[in-house]
């Protein structure tokens, strides 16, 4: 059910980015989500095509790049990437030790959850138009 | 507002992106740091009580409150999706509730929690317990501005609730295993619960308890740093 809160927050985001860029339509919406957020992304995008009918932003293909963790040593610097989709791999996460030299390893990353493109239609009527002179 | 776009046309506007990073969960975020600082310059501690749905988070906030409530001024906000009867059950302590419904919503958040402060007298105010709507998954990633977390869970719920839940546990500062004296009852090892708090989260301090009988109940308020302050 976070799912929906998380559709809410992005499409209340959305707005303000319609209303801030004058925009018509929006066509495409990028994210990028850590796997630790353990969000189901198909609940997501049924939740965001809910939320967006009636709007500007009904229609807009809503593409989520999920993006792993990872465990790095803080000893000897080893580092390496979660590449699981075990969830029940949370439980080893707090235990997770140095496979080099023995020490605890930190996590780092893998729980973003960020807007990171919009493709919008905005006014043809550039306010960023090139000017002739310095203003 | 919207105007309905069927065809898009070059008259019409032009299509282009806009590169951002927008943190999705950054208004929860930012709100529960605000609603932390605004905690701390009043002096109040807050403790987020999270656990499943029956797992007796309000038996436990109320046994608590009896033995605390002649050396602290405390206030509760009760989490549910709809009813008073938490909040009921709390007043009867003679402790200022406020009771926060969340419609369909699965948990509190910062937002709301900013709301019911402003009905709280925060001046007169040692400590507060949140407790948040049952439900052992959502709550774990919305902070609220809480400054410590009790999660509690009860051997009712079977022998797995921690490992089947394990983002729950990760922040908790102590986990109740509540209902001990109906554990042999269902056939449940309170001591294997504990174990896996422990594998789970190692800070974490986990408590037996049993509302019913008073067990327990003073570890957690010590374990919670809540004495002799």
């Amino acid at each position: 059910m976070h799912e929906f809160a998380i559709a809410t927050s992005l499409v209340e985001a959305l707005h303000e980015l319609v209303k801030e860029q004058s925009a018509s339509k929006v066509l495409e919406v990028h994210l990028r989500v850590g796997k630790l957020r353990v969000l189901s992304i198909d609940q997501l995008k049924f939740s965001y095509e809910i939320l967006s009918k009636g709007t500007a932003l009904e229609g807009s293909v809503l593409d989520v790049e999920e993006t792993p963790g990872y465990a790095r040593c803080t000893n000897c610097h080893y580092a390496e990437k979660l590449e699981t989709d075990d969830l029940s791999f949370h439980f080893i996460l707090p235990q997770m030790t140095c496979p080099k030299c023995g020490t605890k390893l930190v996590l780092e990353g893998g729980d973003e959850c960020l807007i990171t493109r919009v493709r919008i239609i905005a006014p043809s009527a550039s306010p960023t138009a090139p000017t002739n002179g310095l203003v | 507002m919207a105007k309905p776009v069927d065809v898009v046309t070059s008259a019409e506007g032009e299509v282009f992106d806009v590169e951002l990073e927008v943190n999705i969960l950054r208004e929860n975020e930012r709100l529960a740091e605000e609603n932390k600082r605004r905690l701390e310059s009043k002096g109040v501690h807050a403790v987020d009580v999270m656990g499943s749905v029956g797992s007796g988070k309000t038996s436990l906030i109320k046994s608590m409150i009896s033995q605390l409530k002649k050396d602290l001024r405390i206030a509760v906000i009760e989490g549910d999706v709809t009813t008073t009867i938490d909040s009921d059950i709390i007043s009867s302590e003679g402790v200022p509730t406020v009771q926060v419904n969340t419609g369909k919503e699965c948990h509190l958040d910062a937002n709301l929690i900013r709301k019911a402060l402003d009905r709280i007298p925060l001046d007169r105010l040692d400590l507060i317990f949140i407790e948040n709507v049952g439900n052992l998954i959502c709550p774990a990633e919305f902070p609220l501005g809480s400054d410590r977390r009790l999660v509690v869970i009860s051997v009712t719920e079977g022998p797995y609730m921690v490992v089947k839940h394990p983002m729950m546990f990760l922040d908790a500062n102590v986990v109740a295993i509540n209902k001990i004296d109906v554990a042999a009852a269902m056939g449940i090892d309170p001591n294997k619960l504990s174990a896996d708090v422990a594998r789970l989260n190692p800070r974490a301090a986990s408590v037996h308890t049993s509302c019913r009988n008073g067990i327990g109940v003073n570890e957690v308020i010590e374990k919670l740093g809540l004495k002799n302050r």
